[in-house]
Protein backbone atom coordinates (compact mmCIF):
# COMPACT_ATOMS: atom_id res chain seq x y z
CA UNK A 1 0.00 0.00 0.00
CA UNK A 2 2.90 2.04 0.53
CA UNK A 3 4.58 3.36 -2.51
CA UNK A 4 7.96 4.37 -2.97
CA UNK A 5 8.33 7.74 -2.21
CA UNK A 6 9.93 9.93 -5.20
CA UNK A 7 14.04 9.56 -5.74
CA UNK A 8 14.52 13.43 -3.69
CA UNK A 9 12.18 12.29 -0.59
CA UNK A 10 14.16 9.15 -0.35
CA UNK A 11 17.35 10.88 -0.84
CA UNK A 12 16.46 13.93 1.11
CA UNK A 13 18.99 13.88 3.81
CA UNK A 14 22.12 13.61 1.83
CA UNK A 15 20.39 16.24 -0.72
CA UNK A 16 20.03 18.67 2.40
CA UNK A 17 23.64 17.61 3.50
CA UNK A 18 25.00 18.44 0.30
CA UNK A 19 23.38 21.67 -0.01
CA UNK A 20 24.82 22.57 3.27
CA UNK A 21 28.37 21.80 2.27
CA UNK A 22 28.04 23.17 -1.20
CA UNK A 23 27.51 26.49 0.52
CA UNK A 24 30.91 26.22 2.16
CA UNK A 25 32.88 24.37 -0.20
CA UNK A 26 32.73 25.52 -2.83
CA UNK A 27 30.54 28.55 -3.56
CA UNK A 28 31.13 30.31 0.52
CA UNK A 29 34.86 29.42 -0.29
CA UNK A 30 34.52 31.07 -3.81
CA UNK A 31 32.78 34.02 -2.38
CA UNK A 32 35.22 34.58 0.01
CA UNK A 33 38.31 34.52 -2.61
CA UNK A 34 36.65 36.33 -5.08
CA UNK A 35 35.80 39.42 -2.72
CA UNK A 36 39.54 39.10 -1.18
CA UNK A 37 40.54 39.60 -4.88
CA UNK A 38 38.47 42.28 -5.99
CA UNK A 39 39.90 43.65 -2.80
CA UNK A 40 42.92 43.49 -4.01
CA UNK A 41 42.41 46.69 -5.94
CA UNK A 42 42.62 48.69 -2.95
CA UNK A 43 46.51 48.21 -3.88
CA UNK A 44 46.48 49.71 -6.62
CA UNK A 45 45.78 48.52 -10.60
CA UNK A 46 48.77 46.10 -11.17
CA UNK A 47 47.96 44.69 -8.06
CA UNK A 48 44.16 43.61 -9.27
CA UNK A 49 45.68 43.37 -12.85
CA UNK A 50 48.34 40.62 -11.87
CA UNK A 51 45.37 38.59 -9.43
CA UNK A 52 43.11 38.58 -12.72
CA UNK A 53 46.24 37.40 -15.00
CA UNK A 54 46.86 34.58 -12.31
CA UNK A 55 43.02 33.07 -12.41
CA UNK A 56 43.19 33.44 -16.48
CA UNK A 57 46.36 31.55 -16.63
CA UNK A 58 44.63 28.57 -16.48
CA UNK A 59 43.48 29.32 -20.14
CA UNK A 60 40.92 26.73 -22.14
CA UNK A 61 40.82 25.39 -18.32
CA UNK A 62 39.34 28.16 -17.09
CA UNK A 63 35.39 27.85 -18.93
CA UNK A 64 35.47 24.01 -17.09
CA UNK A 65 37.08 24.93 -13.89
CA UNK A 66 34.13 27.67 -13.14
CA UNK A 67 31.47 25.46 -14.66
CA UNK A 68 32.14 22.58 -12.30
CA UNK A 69 33.11 24.61 -9.18
CA UNK A 70 31.24 27.65 -9.35
CA UNK A 71 28.20 27.66 -11.41
CA UNK A 72 26.94 23.87 -11.15
CA UNK A 73 27.39 24.29 -6.84
CA UNK A 74 25.70 27.84 -7.25
CA UNK A 75 22.68 26.12 -9.34
CA UNK A 76 22.20 23.46 -6.82
CA UNK A 77 22.84 25.27 -3.74
CA UNK A 78 20.25 27.71 -5.48
CA UNK A 79 17.83 24.55 -6.13
CA UNK A 80 17.53 22.60 -3.01
CA UNK A 81 17.09 26.40 -1.17
CA UNK A 82 14.22 27.40 -2.82
CA UNK A 83 12.81 24.38 -2.35
CA UNK A 84 13.53 24.93 1.22
CA UNK A 85 11.79 28.48 0.90
CA UNK A 86 8.98 27.44 -0.39
CA UNK A 87 8.65 24.60 2.67
CA UNK A 88 9.15 27.13 5.34
CA UNK A 89 6.39 29.16 7.06
CA UNK A 90 8.04 32.44 8.50
CA UNK A 91 6.55 33.60 11.83
CA UNK A 92 8.78 36.40 12.76
CA UNK A 93 5.96 38.28 13.60
CA UNK A 94 4.38 36.19 16.36
CA UNK A 95 7.92 35.06 17.53
CA UNK A 96 10.44 37.87 17.31
CA UNK A 97 13.04 36.18 18.21
CA UNK A 98 16.69 36.88 17.18
CA UNK A 99 17.01 32.98 16.19
CA UNK A 100 14.30 33.55 13.99
CA UNK A 101 15.11 36.78 12.77
CA UNK A 102 17.91 35.10 11.36
CA UNK A 103 16.08 32.10 9.82
CA UNK A 104 13.43 34.59 7.66
CA UNK A 105 17.07 36.67 7.03
CA UNK A 106 18.83 33.47 5.65
CA UNK A 107 15.75 33.11 3.27
CA UNK A 108 15.56 36.65 2.32
CA UNK A 109 18.78 37.27 1.72
CA UNK A 110 19.76 33.83 -0.02
CA UNK A 111 16.98 35.51 -2.67
CA UNK A 112 18.73 38.18 -3.05
CA UNK A 113 22.32 37.45 -3.54
CA UNK A 114 20.79 34.48 -6.02
CA UNK A 115 19.17 37.68 -8.01
CA UNK A 116 22.01 39.60 -7.73
CA UNK A 117 24.60 37.09 -8.70
CA UNK A 118 22.48 36.30 -12.02
CA UNK A 119 21.93 40.13 -13.31
CA UNK A 120 25.95 40.64 -12.14
CA UNK A 121 27.08 37.75 -14.10
CA UNK A 122 24.80 38.78 -17.38
CA UNK A 123 25.64 42.53 -17.02
CA UNK A 124 29.47 41.52 -17.05
CA UNK A 125 29.98 38.53 -19.44
CA UNK A 126 27.48 39.51 -21.66
CA UNK A 127 25.50 42.51 -22.00
CA UNK A 128 27.38 44.81 -20.87
CA UNK A 129 25.92 48.85 -20.84
CA UNK A 130 22.38 48.22 -21.48
CA UNK A 131 21.99 45.81 -17.67
CA UNK A 132 23.66 49.17 -16.59
CA UNK A 133 27.61 50.10 -16.14
CA UNK A 134 29.26 47.55 -18.59
CA UNK A 135 31.32 44.28 -20.12
CA UNK A 136 34.00 43.21 -17.95
CA UNK A 137 37.50 42.56 -20.06
CA UNK A 138 39.96 40.46 -18.21
CA UNK A 139 42.82 41.84 -19.92
CA UNK A 140 42.31 45.41 -18.79
CA UNK A 141 40.40 44.38 -15.30
CA UNK A 142 40.39 47.68 -13.24
CA UNK A 143 39.57 49.78 -15.54
CA UNK A 144 36.47 48.08 -17.28
CA UNK A 145 35.52 46.89 -13.91
CA UNK A 146 35.70 50.56 -12.66
CA UNK A 147 33.57 51.58 -15.46
CA UNK A 148 31.33 48.80 -15.18
CA UNK A 149 30.89 50.20 -11.43
CA UNK A 150 30.51 53.96 -11.66
CA UNK A 151 26.32 54.51 -12.37
CA UNK A 152 25.45 54.99 -8.64
CA UNK A 153 22.56 52.71 -9.00
CA UNK A 154 25.04 49.93 -9.98
CA UNK A 155 27.00 50.92 -6.85
CA UNK A 156 24.22 50.57 -4.83
CA UNK A 157 22.59 47.37 -6.28
CA UNK A 158 26.61 45.88 -5.64
CA UNK A 159 26.56 46.86 -2.11
CA UNK A 160 23.18 45.52 -1.62
CA UNK A 161 23.94 42.74 -3.50
CA UNK A 162 27.32 41.47 -1.55
CA UNK A 163 25.85 42.47 1.76
CA UNK A 164 23.46 39.84 1.04
CA UNK A 165 25.66 37.21 -0.06
CA UNK A 166 28.43 38.05 2.98
CA UNK A 167 25.40 38.12 5.84
CA UNK A 168 23.88 34.65 3.96
CA UNK A 169 27.26 33.07 3.80
CA UNK A 170 28.32 34.48 7.57
CA UNK A 171 25.30 33.20 9.15
CA UNK A 172 25.20 29.94 6.89
CA UNK A 173 28.58 28.90 8.52
CA UNK A 174 26.66 29.43 12.01
CA UNK A 175 23.85 26.95 11.27
CA UNK A 176 25.83 24.75 9.25
CA UNK A 177 27.57 24.29 12.32
CA UNK A 178 24.39 22.81 14.07
CA UNK A 179 23.69 21.20 11.02
CA UNK A 180 26.61 18.62 10.91
CA UNK A 181 27.11 19.00 14.89
CA UNK A 182 30.25 20.84 15.12
CA UNK A 183 28.87 22.43 17.83
CA UNK A 184 26.31 21.65 19.78
CA UNK A 185 25.87 23.36 23.54
CA UNK A 186 24.91 26.94 23.51
CA UNK A 187 28.33 27.67 24.92
CA UNK A 188 30.10 26.89 21.83
CA UNK A 189 26.85 27.96 19.53
CA UNK A 190 27.72 31.35 21.01
CA UNK A 191 30.99 30.99 20.53
CA UNK A 192 30.59 30.32 17.21
CA UNK A 193 28.46 33.13 16.47
CA UNK A 194 31.24 35.67 17.54
CA UNK A 195 33.28 33.69 14.43
CA UNK A 196 30.69 33.68 12.31
CA UNK A 197 30.54 37.77 13.08
CA UNK A 198 33.85 38.13 12.76
CA UNK A 199 34.19 36.26 9.33
CA UNK A 200 31.01 38.49 8.39
CA UNK A 201 31.87 41.85 9.61
CA UNK A 202 35.42 40.85 7.66
CA UNK A 203 34.36 39.99 4.50
CA UNK A 204 31.66 42.80 4.24
CA UNK A 205 34.74 45.45 4.55
CA UNK A 206 36.42 43.56 1.90
CA UNK A 207 33.23 43.44 -0.49
CA UNK A 208 32.74 47.01 0.43
CA UNK A 209 36.27 47.82 0.18
CA UNK A 210 36.41 46.43 -3.31
CA UNK A 211 33.58 48.31 -4.37
CA UNK A 212 34.54 51.96 -3.12
CA UNK A 213 37.87 51.08 -4.60
CA UNK A 214 36.71 50.12 -7.92
CA UNK A 215 35.00 53.19 -8.13
CA UNK A 216 38.10 55.45 -7.10
CA UNK A 217 40.02 54.13 -9.78
CA UNK A 218 41.40 56.80 -12.46
CA UNK A 219 40.41 54.94 -15.59
CA UNK A 220 42.62 56.21 -17.64
CA UNK A 221 45.67 56.21 -15.80
CA UNK A 222 44.81 51.81 -14.75
CA UNK A 223 44.56 51.54 -18.85
CA UNK A 224 47.42 52.42 -19.38
CA UNK A 225 48.93 50.23 -16.33
CA UNK A 226 47.22 47.19 -17.68
CA UNK A 227 48.49 47.90 -21.66
CA UNK A 228 51.99 48.36 -19.67
CA UNK A 229 51.73 45.18 -18.19
CA UNK A 230 50.45 43.28 -21.64
CA UNK A 231 53.46 45.04 -23.31
CA UNK A 232 55.69 43.87 -20.65
CA UNK A 233 54.41 39.98 -20.69
CA UNK A 234 54.51 39.51 -24.54
CA UNK A 235 58.24 40.38 -24.11
CA UNK A 236 58.20 37.15 -22.37
CA UNK A 237 59.32 39.50 -19.43
CA UNK A 238 56.83 39.55 -16.78
CA UNK A 239 57.20 43.14 -14.73
CA UNK A 240 59.67 42.49 -11.63
CA UNK A 241 59.08 45.62 -10.05
CA UNK A 242 56.29 47.56 -9.59
CA UNK A 243 55.73 50.14 -13.20
CA UNK A 244 56.07 53.87 -12.54
CA UNK A 245 52.15 54.76 -13.19
CA UNK A 246 51.04 52.24 -10.65
CA UNK A 247 51.12 54.73 -7.87
CA UNK A 248 49.42 57.34 -9.20
CA UNK A 249 46.27 55.06 -11.24
CA UNK A 250 44.31 55.64 -8.16
CA UNK A 251 42.46 59.08 -7.91
CA UNK A 252 43.74 61.13 -4.84
CA UNK A 253 41.81 60.34 -2.06
CA UNK B 1 -7.84 48.82 34.28
CA UNK B 2 -7.06 46.28 36.45
CA UNK B 3 -5.67 48.31 39.13
CA UNK B 4 -8.93 49.64 39.23
CA UNK B 5 -10.36 47.02 41.28
CA UNK B 6 -11.18 47.23 44.68
CA UNK B 7 -9.73 44.00 46.25
CA UNK B 8 -10.79 44.49 49.61
CA UNK B 9 -14.46 45.13 48.68
CA UNK B 10 -14.42 42.11 46.71
CA UNK B 11 -13.34 40.08 49.83
CA UNK B 12 -15.99 41.66 51.71
CA UNK B 13 -18.75 40.03 49.46
CA UNK B 14 -21.46 42.51 49.36
CA UNK B 15 -23.38 42.60 46.61
CA UNK B 16 -22.78 46.13 45.16
CA UNK B 17 -18.85 46.04 45.37
CA UNK B 18 -19.18 42.14 43.52
CA UNK B 19 -21.03 44.32 40.85
CA UNK B 20 -18.02 46.40 40.27
CA UNK B 21 -15.29 43.69 39.37
CA UNK B 22 -13.92 44.47 36.73
CA UNK B 23 -14.71 42.89 33.35
CA UNK B 24 -11.92 40.42 31.19
CA UNK B 25 -12.72 40.96 27.75
CA UNK B 26 -11.91 37.86 26.18
CA UNK B 27 -11.64 37.36 21.89
CA UNK B 28 -11.96 33.33 21.02
CA UNK B 29 -11.90 32.24 17.44
CA UNK B 30 -14.43 29.54 17.08
CA UNK B 31 -14.98 26.67 14.99
CA UNK B 32 -17.96 24.58 14.86
CA UNK B 33 -16.42 21.55 13.20
CA UNK B 34 -13.69 19.96 11.87
CA UNK B 35 -13.01 21.24 8.52
CA UNK B 36 -15.61 23.91 8.93
CA UNK B 37 -15.51 27.68 8.92
CA UNK B 38 -13.63 29.59 12.07
CA UNK B 39 -15.19 32.84 13.44
CA UNK B 40 -14.33 35.35 16.29
CA UNK B 41 -16.86 36.02 19.19
CA UNK B 42 -16.14 38.01 22.05
CA UNK B 43 -16.67 37.67 25.31
CA UNK B 44 -16.43 39.18 28.81
CA UNK B 45 -15.58 37.61 32.72
CA UNK B 46 -15.71 39.26 36.08
CA UNK B 47 -11.89 39.52 36.88
CA UNK B 48 -10.62 37.11 39.64
CA UNK B 49 -7.39 37.52 41.57
CA UNK B 50 -5.51 34.56 39.79
CA UNK B 51 -7.05 33.34 37.04
CA UNK B 52 -5.79 31.58 34.62
CA UNK B 53 -6.86 31.12 31.39
CA UNK B 54 -8.35 27.54 32.06
CA UNK B 55 -10.74 29.48 34.79
CA UNK B 56 -11.46 32.12 32.21
CA UNK B 57 -12.77 29.45 30.08
CA UNK B 58 -14.44 27.34 32.67
CA UNK B 59 -16.65 31.14 33.44
CA UNK B 60 -16.72 31.28 29.72
CA UNK B 61 -18.49 27.81 29.39
CA UNK B 62 -20.46 28.43 32.41
CA UNK B 63 -22.04 31.48 31.24
CA UNK B 64 -22.13 30.40 27.43
CA UNK B 65 -23.21 33.65 26.16
CA UNK B 66 -21.19 36.37 24.24
CA UNK B 67 -20.23 39.80 25.33
CA UNK B 68 -23.33 40.88 23.64
CA UNK B 69 -25.90 38.53 25.48
CA UNK B 70 -26.62 35.91 22.70
CA UNK B 71 -26.63 32.45 23.99
CA UNK B 72 -23.44 30.14 22.35
CA UNK B 73 -22.70 26.93 22.51
CA UNK B 74 -19.83 26.69 25.06
CA UNK B 75 -16.53 26.92 24.17
CA UNK B 76 -14.94 23.66 24.29
CA UNK B 77 -11.10 23.44 25.24
CA UNK B 78 -9.08 20.66 26.42
CA UNK B 79 -7.41 20.28 29.94
CA UNK B 80 -6.71 17.80 32.49
CA UNK B 81 -3.90 18.46 34.88
CA UNK B 82 -3.99 22.10 35.42
CA UNK B 83 0.08 21.78 36.31
CA UNK B 84 1.62 22.04 33.26
CA UNK B 85 2.44 18.33 33.40
CA UNK B 86 0.08 16.62 31.17
CA UNK B 87 0.40 18.97 27.86
CA UNK B 88 -2.72 18.95 26.58
CA UNK B 89 -3.93 22.57 26.93
CA UNK B 90 -1.55 24.20 24.25
CA UNK B 91 -3.34 26.84 22.54
CA UNK B 92 -2.23 30.24 20.67
CA UNK B 93 -2.73 33.00 23.57
CA UNK B 94 -2.28 36.13 22.53
CA UNK B 95 -0.95 35.34 19.36
CA UNK B 96 1.82 32.78 21.26
CA UNK B 97 1.99 29.02 21.38
CA UNK B 98 1.81 28.03 25.27
CA UNK B 99 -0.30 26.16 28.09
CA UNK B 100 -3.36 27.40 29.49
CA UNK B 101 -3.37 25.92 32.66
CA UNK B 102 -0.27 28.09 33.55
CA UNK B 103 -1.37 31.61 31.90
CA UNK B 104 -1.85 33.96 34.00
CA UNK B 105 -4.91 36.31 33.12
CA UNK B 106 -3.13 39.41 34.93
CA UNK B 107 -0.13 39.26 33.11
CA UNK B 108 -1.82 38.31 29.90
CA UNK B 109 -3.86 41.62 30.05
CA UNK B 110 -0.65 43.89 30.68
CA UNK B 111 0.56 42.18 27.78
CA UNK B 112 -2.46 42.54 24.83
CA UNK B 113 -3.32 46.16 26.17
CA UNK B 114 -6.65 44.87 28.59
CA UNK B 115 -7.93 41.77 26.58
CA UNK B 116 -7.37 38.20 26.35
CA UNK B 117 -7.07 36.25 22.42
CA UNK B 118 -7.67 32.64 22.20
CA UNK B 119 -6.92 30.94 19.52
CA UNK B 120 -6.69 26.85 18.43
CA UNK B 121 -3.22 25.46 17.73
CA UNK B 122 -2.67 26.49 13.58
CA UNK B 123 -0.32 23.75 13.03
CA UNK B 124 -3.13 21.00 13.78
CA UNK B 125 -6.42 20.81 12.42
CA UNK B 126 -9.09 21.72 14.36
CA UNK B 127 -11.47 19.74 15.96
CA UNK B 128 -13.92 21.91 17.62
CA UNK B 129 -12.88 25.17 19.23
CA UNK B 130 -9.70 25.41 20.81
CA UNK B 131 -9.50 21.47 21.07
CA UNK B 132 -6.89 20.14 18.16
CA UNK B 133 -5.95 17.14 16.83
CA UNK B 134 -2.59 16.06 17.58
CA UNK B 135 -2.06 12.51 16.33
CA UNK B 136 0.68 13.79 14.30
CA UNK B 137 2.50 14.30 17.36
CA UNK B 138 2.29 11.25 18.87
CA UNK B 139 2.93 9.71 15.49
CA UNK B 140 6.25 11.36 15.75
CA UNK B 141 7.53 9.51 18.97
CA UNK B 142 6.36 6.43 17.27
CA UNK B 143 8.49 7.05 13.96
CA UNK B 144 12.00 7.33 16.43
CA UNK B 145 11.04 4.67 18.83
CA UNK B 146 10.72 6.96 21.99
CA UNK B 147 10.65 4.75 24.43
CA UNK B 148 13.13 1.81 26.11
CA UNK B 149 11.97 -1.59 24.12
CA UNK B 150 11.23 -3.96 26.18
CA UNK B 151 8.47 -6.37 24.97
CA UNK B 152 8.80 -9.77 26.71
CA UNK B 153 8.15 -10.61 30.75
CA UNK B 154 11.54 -12.72 31.22
CA UNK B 155 13.60 -11.09 33.97
CA UNK B 156 16.91 -10.14 32.24
CA UNK B 157 18.24 -8.78 35.18
CA UNK B 158 19.61 -5.32 36.63
CA UNK B 159 19.66 -2.97 33.71
CA UNK B 160 22.84 -1.40 33.00
CA UNK B 161 24.29 1.82 35.78
CA UNK B 162 23.91 5.71 34.63
CA UNK B 163 26.35 7.19 35.66
CA UNK B 164 25.00 10.83 37.64
CA UNK B 165 26.26 13.26 34.89
CA UNK B 166 24.72 10.64 31.82
CA UNK B 167 21.03 11.20 34.47
CA UNK B 168 21.79 14.80 34.48
CA UNK B 169 22.57 15.27 31.22
CA UNK B 170 19.38 13.30 30.29
CA UNK B 171 16.49 14.58 33.25
CA UNK B 172 15.89 17.64 31.00
CA UNK B 173 15.05 15.86 28.15
CA UNK B 174 13.02 13.41 30.28
CA UNK B 175 10.53 16.71 31.21
CA UNK B 176 9.06 16.81 27.82
CA UNK B 177 5.04 16.97 28.11
CA UNK B 178 4.27 16.58 24.42
CA UNK B 179 2.63 20.02 24.21
CA UNK B 180 3.39 20.69 21.07
CA UNK B 181 4.71 24.16 21.45
CA UNK B 182 8.13 23.31 19.39
CA UNK B 183 5.81 22.30 16.57
CA UNK B 184 3.17 25.46 16.78
CA UNK B 185 6.29 27.55 16.66
CA UNK B 186 8.88 26.23 14.11
CA UNK B 187 8.56 27.62 10.64
CA UNK B 188 9.55 24.19 9.12
CA UNK B 189 6.46 22.65 10.92
CA UNK B 190 3.49 23.09 8.67
CA UNK B 191 0.25 21.69 8.91
CA UNK B 192 -0.99 18.17 7.45
CA UNK B 193 -5.19 18.45 7.24
CA UNK B 194 -5.88 15.51 4.95
CA UNK B 195 -9.51 15.44 4.29
CA UNK B 196 -11.98 12.35 3.70
CA UNK B 197 -12.40 11.56 -0.15
CA UNK B 198 -15.70 10.77 -1.76
CA UNK B 199 -16.34 6.81 -1.35
CA UNK B 200 -12.79 6.65 0.71
CA UNK B 201 -13.30 3.98 3.01
CA UNK B 202 -11.63 4.76 7.08
CA UNK B 203 -8.92 2.39 6.77
CA UNK B 204 -7.68 3.69 3.39
CA UNK B 205 -8.32 7.30 5.04
CA UNK B 206 -5.98 6.50 8.14
CA UNK B 207 -3.75 5.11 6.16
CA UNK B 208 -3.21 8.33 3.34
CA UNK B 209 -2.83 10.34 6.93
CA UNK B 210 -0.13 7.94 8.43
CA UNK B 211 1.96 8.18 4.69
CA UNK B 212 1.40 12.16 5.17
CA UNK B 213 2.52 11.98 8.46
CA UNK B 214 5.53 10.04 7.30
CA UNK B 215 6.63 12.27 4.89
CA UNK B 216 6.79 15.37 7.15
CA UNK B 217 9.04 17.14 9.12
CA UNK B 218 9.14 14.90 12.98
CA UNK B 219 9.74 18.20 14.92
CA UNK B 220 11.93 19.11 17.48
CA UNK B 221 10.35 17.13 20.67
CA UNK B 222 10.64 13.76 18.61
CA UNK B 223 14.39 14.37 17.80
CA UNK B 224 15.01 15.39 21.53
CA UNK B 225 13.37 12.55 22.50
CA UNK B 226 15.34 10.29 19.86
CA UNK B 227 18.72 11.79 21.57
CA UNK B 228 16.93 11.36 25.23
CA UNK B 229 16.36 7.16 24.19
CA UNK B 230 19.75 7.17 22.31
CA UNK B 231 21.64 8.22 25.14
CA UNK B 232 20.09 5.47 27.34
CA UNK B 233 22.00 2.66 28.29
CA UNK B 234 18.78 0.05 27.39
CA UNK B 235 17.48 2.05 24.76
CA UNK B 236 20.23 2.77 22.84
CA UNK B 237 20.13 -0.80 21.54
CA UNK B 238 17.89 0.08 18.88
CA UNK B 239 19.54 3.15 18.56
CA UNK B 240 20.54 2.41 14.48
CA UNK B 241 16.80 2.24 13.79
CA UNK B 242 16.23 5.66 15.40
CA UNK B 243 19.22 7.11 13.64
CA UNK B 244 17.26 5.22 10.53
CA UNK B 245 14.63 7.98 11.00
CA UNK B 246 16.21 10.58 11.89
CA UNK B 247 17.98 11.01 8.68
CA UNK B 248 15.02 9.16 7.02
CA UNK B 249 12.36 11.49 4.92
CA UNK B 250 11.03 14.73 6.93
CA UNK B 251 14.14 13.99 9.63
CA UNK B 252 16.64 16.14 11.34
CA UNK B 253 17.50 17.61 7.98
CA UNK B 254 14.88 19.55 7.64
CA UNK B 255 15.06 21.60 10.70
CA UNK B 256 15.99 25.62 9.95
CA UNK B 257 17.81 26.49 13.01
CA UNK B 258 15.35 29.10 13.46
CA UNK B 259 15.28 28.06 17.67
CA UNK B 260 11.77 29.20 18.10
CA UNK B 261 10.98 25.63 19.65
CA UNK B 262 13.37 26.19 22.63
CA UNK B 263 12.38 29.78 23.12
CA UNK B 264 9.07 28.81 23.44
CA UNK B 265 9.11 25.30 25.29
CA UNK B 266 7.25 25.53 28.26
CA UNK B 267 9.41 23.05 30.22
CA UNK B 268 13.04 24.56 28.62
CA UNK B 269 14.01 21.57 27.49
CA UNK B 270 17.17 22.34 25.48
CA UNK B 271 15.74 21.47 22.16
CA UNK B 272 18.63 23.36 20.15
CA UNK B 273 21.25 21.10 21.61
CA UNK B 274 19.58 17.73 21.28
CA UNK B 275 18.98 18.87 17.46
CA UNK B 276 22.88 19.73 17.37
CA UNK B 277 24.06 16.38 18.95
CA UNK B 278 21.25 14.97 16.71
CA UNK B 279 23.10 16.18 13.96
CA UNK B 280 26.41 15.10 14.95
CA UNK B 281 24.92 11.75 15.43
CA UNK B 282 23.89 11.73 11.84
CA UNK B 283 27.00 13.22 10.60
CA UNK B 284 28.31 9.86 12.18
CA UNK B 285 25.42 7.62 11.01
CA UNK B 286 25.91 8.68 7.59
CA UNK B 287 29.65 8.26 7.08
CA UNK B 288 29.65 4.54 8.73
CA UNK B 289 27.24 3.54 6.58
CA UNK B 290 28.74 4.79 3.52
CA UNK B 291 32.00 2.75 4.35
CA UNK B 292 29.95 -0.27 6.64
CA UNK B 293 28.45 -1.52 3.93
S1 LIG C 1 15.46 24.92 15.45
FE1 LIG C 1 14.57 23.51 13.97
S2 LIG C 1 12.99 22.43 15.06
FE2 LIG C 1 13.49 24.26 16.26
S3 LIG C 1 12.03 25.79 15.58
FE3 LIG C 1 13.84 25.97 14.36
S4 LIG C 1 13.48 24.80 12.53
FE4 LIG C 1 12.01 24.16 14.06
S1 LIG D 1 9.85 19.65 23.71
FE1 LIG D 1 8.95 21.21 25.01
S2 LIG D 1 7.58 22.32 23.66
FE2 LIG D 1 8.07 20.43 22.63
S3 LIG D 1 6.45 19.00 23.16
FE3 LIG D 1 8.08 18.72 24.66
S4 LIG D 1 7.60 20.07 26.34
FE4 LIG D 1 6.36 20.72 24.62
S1 LIG E 1 -3.76 21.14 31.74
FE1 LIG E 1 -2.06 19.79 31.73
S2 LIG E 1 -0.54 21.05 30.88
FE2 LIG E 1 -2.17 22.44 31.07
Amino acid sequence: MSETPPFLERHQFLIYRLFSLAGLVPVGAFLAVHLLTNASVLGGAASFQSRVDLIHSLGPLLVPVEVAFIFLPIMFHAAVGFVIIANGMPNVGSYPYVGNVRYALQRATGMVAFAFIVWHIIQLHWLGAPLGGGQFDPHYATSTAAVALQPTWVTILYAIGILAAVFHFANGLWTLGITWGIWTSPAAMRRANVISIVVGVGLAAAGLGALGGMRAVDVEQARAVETWMHEQLERQQPPTAEPAPVAAARKED
Amino acid sequence: MIRAIDGDALRTGDGRSRQAAPLVRVRILRQDVAGGESYWERFEVPHEPNMNVISLLQKIAAAARTQDGRRVAPVAWDCSCLEEVCGSCTMLINGRTRMACSALVDKLLEENGGEVELRPMSKFPVVRDLVVDRRRLFRSLERVQAWVPVDDSYDHGPGPRISPEQQQDAYPLSECISCGCCLEACPQFTKIEPVLRDGESDADFEARRRQAFDAAFLGAHAISQAMLFNSHPTGGMIADERMESLTGRGGIQICGNAQNCVAVCPKRIPLTRSIARAGRAATVWAIKKLFDR
